[in-house]
């Protein structure tokens, strides 16, 4: 599986599809420099920050999972199952890949506000539990990216809308009432926005809550590609 | 290996493309498929290499190392030949030492550093049949494996192939152009009508009535008389430009 996972990357960032989310996370990073919060709200602006980039890279792990599963041509997927043996091992290596690509998009992401939180002494816990948010929603949205890629949807105009419409109604449903059948990023939000002590205290929970609709989503995921 | 009473048909509600295939596949023979365009040779072979399951009906015995070269090899893919085969090689648990030799076979040693997608038809097509005959398998199944290959080396496969099923593998392939006529130890089978029969050497000969294009070598000084009693015969003739 490790030498699958390989050559998913490999393929990934030789076909150059790996610029573009890389172009967006430099921009973002970019802004995160201009908008650079001063001594006086420092640490509360650098704890909101991390709640901010979960939130913000979740469509874009998801395309960047969606493009990097729908690199490999389909008839270079029938060989590379053949030559691992077992049926389960190219679904899994390639949500591993993409997983992997999200993680070092959301490290490049991180690098800034990270920085910055050393700069204005915001808390261990609050900024253990902020690059701990990064690739924990990285999973969720590596899964909604897997679920619109062409092994899921064959149109690729019906795949593009199914991935912008799954973000749109993630974040519609996380302000409802139906919150609880969403990715709980209102709440991740919120609770970055109201400090640290708010932010490390509703971790656990976000953190749980995130863990059982990735479960969801894989066992999806796992019974669309068994069919 | 068995097929019993597979059938299959891409939709639900679709047209079955094959019904009531039962055979039986051989080690150390070579089974060949031929048919009409469409009449689902593809499908079939993709189904005996494991890549598709059958709607109805079951594949018994299948090995465990498949080797599969597709019609068209992917050649769209940012890998060079020998970093594309050496992924192939450790997806496989193999070393790069065992790609080699049959880069060697086929010709392909001085392309290796050459991207997939700058290959022509034919170098593309090799690339596809090193990487199912490198691991050995124990089935090796071929889709239209002589399309776009040079001349030398259309010529190389039949025997290559006999010496990989004389060591012991079953080999599967779909031959549009009657590569393989000069081979004995053939199993023929005719696809048509959805279903596969037993076929002949003659009968495969004859086909379907479709076309079919012969290569006739001629001095040139002779070329025109060649092509003007030809097309009295009634026969097509096309020069090479």
């Amino acid at each position: 599986m490790i030498a699958l996972t390989r050559f998913h990357l490999y393929g990934y960032v030789r076909s150059q599809r790996a610029l573009y989310p890389l172009v967006v996370a430099a921009l973002f990073v970019v802004l995160m420099l201009v908008q650079s919060p001063g001594p006086a709200h420092g640490a509360e602006l650098t704890v909101g920050t991390y709640g901010d980039i979960a939130a913000f890279m979740v469509p874009i792990w998801a395309w960047t999972a969606r493009a990097l599963l729908d690199t490999e041509p389909d008839v270079q997927g029938h060989l590379s199952a053949l030559a691992v043996g077992r049926r389960s091992t190219p679904a899994t290596a390639g949500l591993v890949a993409a997983y992997g690509a999200n993680v070092v998009l959301g490290l490049v992401m991180l690098a800034v506000p990270v920085l910055q939180g050393i700069g204005f002494h915001v808390g261990g816990s609050a900024m253990l539990a902020g690059v701990a948010l990064q690739p924990l929603a990285a999973v969720p949205a590596t899964l909604l990216g897997a679920l619109t890629s062409r092994a899921v949807i064959a149109s690729p105009a019906l795949s593009i809308l199914a991935l912008l419409g799954g973000c749109v109604l993630i974040l519609l449903l996380s302000m409802g009432p139906l919150a609880w059948l969403s990715l709980p990023m209102i709440e991740w939000l919120r609770a970055a926005h109201h400090g640290e002590a708010a932010f490390t205290g509703a971790f656990p929970g976000v953190a749980l809550h995130i863990a059982l609709w990735s479960v969801a989503a894989t066992a999806v995921y796992v019974w669309i590609r068994r069919r | 290996m068995r097929l019993n009473d597979v059938a299959f048909r891409y939709a639900r509600r679709g047209p079955w493309i094959l019904r009531d295939v039962t055979l039986e596949l051989e080690p150390r023979r070579i089974i060949e498929f031929s048919g009409a365009n469409g009449a689902g040779k593809s499908t079939l072979l993709r189904i005996v290499a494991g890549i598709m399951r059958p709607r109805r009906g079951a594949v018994g015995g299948r090995p465990v190392r498949v080797g599969y070269a597709p019609e068209r090899f992917p050649a769209d893919q940012p890998f060079t030949i020998a970093a594309y085969l050496g992924f192939m090689a450790r997806m496989r648990g193999l070393s790069e030492t065992a790609i080699r030799p049959w880069t060697e076979r086929l010709a392909l040693t001085p392309l290796l550093d050459v991207p997939l997608p700058e290959l022509s038809k034919g170098s593309a097509q090799k690339v596809g049949l090193v990487q199912a005959l490198f691991p050995r398998p124990e089935l090796l199944v071929l889709d239209e494996p002589f399309a776009g290959l040079d001349t030398e080396t259309r010529a190389d496969l039949p025997g290559l192939l006999s010496e990989v099923a004389a060591d012991g593998t079953t080999v599967v392939v779909s031959d549009h152009q009657r590569c393989l006529d000069d081979l004995d130890e053939v199993d023929r089978f005719r696809v048509a009508d959805n279903t596969v029969r037993r076929s002949t050497r003659d009968e495969q000969a004859a086909g379907d009535g479709e076309p079919v294009v012969l290569e006739v070598v001629v001095a040139a000084d002779e070329a025109d008389a060649v092509t003007a009693k030809l097309r009295a015969d009634g026969y097509d003739v096309r020069r090479p430009r």
